[in-house]
């Protein structure tokens, strides 16, 4: 065993690496365009009543479809639909963006939703305008009550990102089944990719765990389910 | 242009066409939804339960169990079940071990979500207050029976929503099945699209039958499970 771990692991290092970098930059980009569009969702959930359904109907079907369904109609309808993505690359990223911005446009607002009344309409009988008592009152609470969730989201699109491979993405796990389809010797590759995952996986959402116990400590707030 | 590609995208004939083989393959992803979910279940009440035990190296077991399976990508874990582990048991039993598609993703999927619904479980009874079993002690009732009469009438109500969205994410990640080559409904998709090259509508339909499916059963099962939930909290 130690004999094909040195065979076909070791030499292969740098390709993992090199598929590796690919999954961060994939998910660090997915996720960053996540929390963007699921901020813009909720907000526009929560705030702009003419569009309140659209915003609705696009968290649903993006949090009741699967990854890989997302991926396979993102690669293959858009370009022909809109036009873009131009690159598989793009196509795996925006498939894991919508996914992941379902699940955050959710925890938004929960987030929001579990503030007391009281603290915007005090901002307001103070002076402050809605944008501003959104902004100065109610975000920084938020924020901190959702930060363990939305750090857990990323470790989520981690474990996602595995299925890009499936549209020709060189990630991490491309680059595993390519040399298990090589040699056939899947033992020693497949557990030394799944070991690197898990590690990865487990050290992101030990840190979210850590953030929770930490604002927990820190600002006295409730256990969150 | 756009309207044109939109009509095509929506014009969802085809699945009327292929309806026989579609359906065929969503049940498939029925079947290995509810073998994954038994199994998964199962897992969990017992890890659950190991995690609240009074032996340390029993609660470390476990805990380990659910760390390395929350932590583990799906896909990984599948092809690793798919892939790996027939011959390790062949090699570990000196004989020729086979495991279908079918099999090792049940195995796959439900190892894979006993993880975090065994987290559900012990939530869901750590939130009984103590004096409950208390009460059944005092009565002279045995352990196994405080267990089931008391704690998991209680704690079961407690877990659904949670369990309920873990069972959604278990159906969504029934679609993975089609890579280890399980006749599924992406599977299917799959075939017609190489006989028929219209990915257009094929895909599109697929997500919203996806939609369909999932929304449409998660409402029924809230429904259908509030009386027996209020009844829990007399």
């Amino acid at each position: 065993m130690l004999d094909n771990f040195n065979r076909f692991v070791i030499p292969n290092l740098g390709l993992f690496m090199d598929g590796l970098t690919i999954t961060v930059r994939i998910c660090a980009i997915a996720f960053a365009m996540a929390v963007v569009m699921g901020a813009i969702a909720c907000l526009i959930r929560l705030y702009v009543p003419v569009l309140r359904y659209f915003a609705i109907a696009y968290i649903e079907f993006s949090r009741a479809t699967p990854i890989i369904v997302q991926l396979l109609w993102v690669n293959y309808v858009w370009p022909e639909l809109f036009g873009f993505p131009k690159s598989v690359e793009w196509a795996g990223i925006i498939a894991l963006a919508i996914q992941s911005s379902g699940y955050l446009a959710e925890t938004f607002r929960s987030g929001i939703e579990g503030l007391a009344r009281g603290q915007v309409e005090a901002g307001l009988a103070v002076g402050m305008t809605r944008a501003v008592a959104f902004r100065r009152i109610v975000a920084p609470q938020a924020v901190l009550v959702m930060a363990p969730s939305i750090i857990n989201q990323f470790a989520v699109v981690v474990k996602a990102s595995t299925l890009v491979s499936i549209i020709a993405i060189p990630d991490l796990m491309y680059d595993a089944l390519k040399v298990v389809n090589q040699w056939f010797e899947p033992i020693e590759v497949l557990t030394s990719v799944a070991v690197l995952y898990i590690l990865t996986i487990f050290a992101l959402s030990a840190t979210a765990k850590r953030v929770a116990d930490h604002f927990r400590g820190k600002y006295g707030l409730d256990a969150q389910a | 242009m756009f309207s044109e590609t939109l009509r095509q995208s929506l014009d969802l004939s085809i699945f009327w066409e292929y309806r026989q083989t579609l359906l065929v393959g969503l049940l498939q992803n029925v079947y290995i939804f509810f073998a994954s979910a038994a199994l998964a279940m199962a897992l969990a009440v017992v890890v659950g339960l190991a995690r609240l035990s009074k032996r340390f190296w029993v609660r470390g077991l476990s805990t380990f169990y659910v760390e390395l399976f929350r932590n583990t990508p799906e896909f990984v874990l599948l092809i690793w079940v798919y892939y790996v582990l027939p011959i390790l048991l062949s090699r570990l039993l000196a004989t020729q071990f086979n495991l279908s598609p079918f099999l090792a993703a049940v195995l796959g999927l439900g190892v894979a979500y006993s993880g975090f619904m065994s987290e559900t479980v012990r939530a869901g009874i750590q939130a009984i207050p103590k004096g409950h079993r208390e009460a059944g002690t005092a009565l002279g009732m045995r352990d196994g029976a405080i267990l089931r009469r008391i704690v998991l009438p209680q704690a079961l109500r407690r877990m659904l929503p949670e369990m309920l969205s873990q069972l959604v994410s278990l159906f969504k990640a029934t679609s993975i099945v089609s890579l280890i080559a399980v006749p599924d409904i992406m599977y299917q998709v799959s075939m017609v699209n190489v006989e028929q090259m219209r990915p257009l509508p094929l895909y599109t339909g697929a997500a919203l039958l996806f939609c369909l499916v999932i929304i449409s059963a998660t409402q029924m099962i809230q429904i259908l499970s509030e009386r027996w939930r209020r009844r829990g909290w007399a």
